[in-house]
């Protein structure tokens, strides 16, 4: 909020999903792939089999440039996109977890080095020194893991860090270890996934079924850890989470919708893994692209549903998506939500309707735009004024809930019992909600307001 | 500028005392910088290559320096990114965010360009052509520093915030823009020619193509000092672009101060000569040696100066800055602890797989 608003028309929350669901694919395929060029390459050497070692120096050249090269730069793209769309998020968490950034960025070191040196080196050293520089590779792509999921479940479940700021209270959160594993799990398959379209371009068919066989291990390995971390995910949040896509009465149906189409993913990702398993020589590529494409549909919707049940919140219980801390709500009612936002304010010409411009700007703008992305002037338009006037009456009556910690547990609000659980509280003065009512109605197409009016 | 429009400080504490923050910034963006440098100046080295400068030969060895370099430039450019947002987030945010697209375009633009060298790479180890390809990859490398620098002269500047928030090419009106580019670019420049120029060296002592190596050599020689005469003029011109506030607080610094500036304007004077005495390269491979040792001193310098200055541009803006600061020593000690084994089993590596050939008989991987 202190910060000016980037205006996009397809909403920032997008954007950093896109950037993020690109960087998260092949992030994990990084490190899932890694292994298993390993465990092939180990496999070549120990057995003497030039069909496994071809097939782990095929499969390198595309490790080194989707780690080293998309992977690397979609993670700054991912720095460069949060730090444009949450730069009071960015901050809070940097200013938290600075040394787990920068010791995974040492992990990051080791891996991308021996990534570029493992491709390098075929050919060129012995087998076991190039097995040691895979190995090496795979332990430093998995710790950087071990680091982020800390600081990306923080985000969803501050757990015991919200009392005590504590730096280890917040990286091993309660949503930590399941989310962990849920992630190793997405690792293995979709490298077994991508392995398998690789092995099918062997000629032997003795070695290809050999090789489809072992991969096939990987993909239900790791389809069967995927389910059990997501389960473990589930049953770890606090039922405020829950309650927005699980359940009898999801609040958020578009949620439960994306957490049935993943489940049913992963389902046929297995369904397609067992399959290769059984019948290896059965295996052809138009079978092994659908079950990469089912692992993308999983993960996919598994981070959707993540970044989804964060809403009202940037971070959980501390601060809102639209960068307004909890903590600051009273403050903020009392001395008008302008007094901060300084860019904001910007927009306020003197009228009441460029004052409410100014408030829309600086409360709702992170999530709304006026005629795109969750558009607000389709929102209210089959809104009157005194609907609109009880709508935001109700959202700052929130504020205070948050506030007053009627609903509030060790620092947990349960959103659940809200009448808008998932959008952040009106803040501000009366003079600021009664502006930002005149901008919202001055946006309302002239007809349905006249027709409104009449009524 | 209205007061507001600077963000408040952010309410949790800094996890460290600021000092150790700028040491490791300090050493971080150096090592990037280097990197940085081989990347920009070898893309530009590597598009203008002709025949008399090596062709092919030159052209591959600087996209094979490349595929490396630009990797390790940006993993190295995570740091100090991480560190500029904890001393100086609200500066640097509010600067990103007011020149957003330019900002994202930053990550296509490196990809692209990261791919156009491997594209370039495979077709020259094909003895295919690749001066388009490389014309290209450098034209987005400069597109890229041209970012960097104007992002980092707004986030110097707040009193630019609000014009540039109405008219965003407004980053680019700063008299300090093109002086401040101009000094990465040639600085780039220099530094890759260097690269190249030693390489060579290298390459013909360890009985590498006379003919080819020496041409490799006295292009880079020769770029190396024409960039370096056209520096020292833009140096002093960067310095008189100064906002003059911050030119005058530099100026009365006193002898620390101004000692880095001094030394890397010394290192630079020193470089020229030697430059200039190199008459064959490929005979006199102890002064091509010195020649990047006082580049990597100069950039030092130079990096030192940089941050002296982005203080003093920062003061008034900071006047009333009081960070609190709650050290997480124990997260600190791992930190270092995994950085120390990173590096360490980096450089074990590579040494082992520099040495490591298999015997007579025995197989490779």
């Amino acid at each position: 909020m202190d910060y000016p608003i980037w205006n996009l028309a397809f909403g920032g929350g997008v954007l950093i999903g896109i950037v993020a669901i690109a960087h998260v694919l092949v992030s994990h395929f990084a490190i899932g792939g890694g292994f298993a060029i390993a465990v092939v390459e180990t496999l070549a050497v120990r057995r003497n089999d030039r069909a496994w070692r071809d097939l782990a120096k095929r499969s390198s050249l595309v490790l080194i440039l989707v780690s080293t090269v998309f992977g690397a730069i979609s993670g700054v793209g991912i720095w460069v996109t949060i730090g444009l769309v949450q730069p009071a998020a960015t901050s809070a968490l940097i200013h938290n977890y600075v040394w787990g950034w920068a010791a995974e960025w040492g992990f990051f070191i080791l891996e991308v080095v021996m990534a570029l040196l493992y491709y390098a080196t075929w050919d060129k050293v012995r087998p076991r020194t190039h097995l040691l520089i895979i190995w090496l590779y795979v332990f430093a792509a998995f710790m950087s893991l071990v680091i982020i999921q800390g600081i990306l479940s923080f985000m969803l479940t501050p757990g015991r860090w919200l009392v005590t700021r504590s730096f280890w209270h917040g990286i091993f959160n309660p949503t930590y270890i399941p989310g962990l594993a849920l992630r190793t799990g997405i690792c293995l398959f979709l490298a077994g996934a991508y392995l398998t379209l690789a092995a099918l371009r062997e000629r032997d068919r003795e070695a290809r079924a050999r090789m489809v066989r072992l991969l096939a291990a990987f993909q239900v390995i790791g389809a069967l850890l995927a389910y059990g971390g997501y389960r473990w995910w589930e049953a770890a949040l606090p039922g405020s989470v829950k309650a927005l896509f699980a359940g009898a009465q999801p609040i958020i149906t578009a949620l439960a919708t994306t957490r049935h189409f993943a489940l049913w993913a992963l389902t046929t990702y297995l369904v397609l893994a067992l399959f290769s398993l059984v019948a290896p020589r059965a295996q052809r590529w138009p079978v092994a692209t659908l079950a990469l494409l089912a692992a993308f549909a999983f993960f996919g919707g598994y981070e959707r549903l993540r970044e989804g049940s964060r809403k009202p919140f940037v971070i959980r219980d501390f601060m809102f998506s639209n960068g307004i801390l909890v903590s600051e709500v009273a403050d903020l009612n009392q001395r008008g939500v302008l007094a901060k936002a300084g860019w904001a304010a910007l927009e306020n010409d003197g009228t009441p309707v460029g004052k409410g411009r100014a408030v829309f700007r600086a409360q709702c703008s992170s999530c709304h735009t006026v005629d795109h992305y969750l558009s607000i002037r389709a929102i209210i338009s089959p809104v009157d004024r005194d609907m609109l006037g009880s709508i935001l009456g109700t959202l700052r009556d929130e504020g205070k809930e948050y506030v007053s910690g009627r609903y509030a547990h060790e620092g947990h609000i349960a959103t659940e019992k809200l009448d808008y659980p998932y959008m952040p509280p009106l803040v501000g003065t009366d003079d600021e909600v009664a502006a930002l009512t005149d901008y919202l109605m001055s946006l309302k197409p002239a007809k349905v307001a006249e027709v409104s009016h009449a009524r | 500028m209205p007061a507001n429009l600077l963000p408040a400080l952010d309410p949790a504490p800094l996890p460290g005392p600021p000092w150790l923050f700028h040491v490791l910034w300090l050493l971080t963006f150096l090592i990037h910088l280097l990197f940085m440098n081989a990347v920009l100046g070898g893309t530009l080295l590597a598009a203008f290559a002709g025949p008399r400068s090596g062709g092919r030969d030159t052209k591959l060895l600087l996209v094979e320096i490349n595929s490396w370099a630009i990797s390790l430039a940006v993993t190295f450019g995570i740091a100090p990114l991480l560190f500029v947002q904890v001393l100086f987030g609200r500066f640097f945010y509010t600067a990103t965010v007011l020149v957003a697209w330019a900002w994202l375009s930053l990550v296509v633009l490196l990809t692209l360009a990261y791919y156009l060298n491997y594209i370039a790479k495979f077709r020259l180890r094909a003895g295919k052509g690749a001066s388009v390809l490389l014309t290209i990859e450098a034209v987005l490398f400069l597109a890229i520093a041209a970012i960097q620098v104007a992002v980092n002269l707004l986030h110097l500047q707040p009193g630019h915030w609000q014009a540039v928030a109405s008219r965003v090419w407004a980053a680019l009106a700063d008299p300090a823009f093109i002086p401040r580019y101009l000094h990465f670019v040639l600085g780039a420049v220099t530094m890759a020619a260097a690269l190249l120029a030693w390489l060579a060296v290298r390459r013909a002592a360890r009985g590498g193509d006379e003919t080819s190596c020496r041409a490799m050599a006295r292009y880079g020689v020769r770029t190396a000092l024409v960039a370096t005469i056209v520096q020292l003029a833009d140096g002093f011109w960067l310095l008189l672009a100064l906002p003059e506030d911050v030119l005058r607080s530099f100026m009365r610094g006193g002898a620390l101060a101004l000692a880095p500036l001094a030394s890397g304007i010394a290192a630079t004077v020193v470089l020229l000569v030697v430059l200039a005495q190199i008459t064959d390269p490929v005979q006199q491979g102890g002064r091509v040696r010195r020649v990047a040792e006082l580049i990597v001193a100069a950039t030092l310098f130079m990096v030192i100066t940089r941050h002296a200055l982005r203080a003093l541009y920062l003061e008034p803006a900071r006047a009333s800055e009081q960070a609190a600061v709650a050290p997480q020593w124990d997260v600190f000690a791992l930190f270092l602890a995994v950085f120390l084994v990173c590096v360490g089993l980096t450089v074990y590596a590579l040494v082992r797989a520099a040495k490591d050939r298999p015997a007579a008989g025995e197989t490779a991987a």
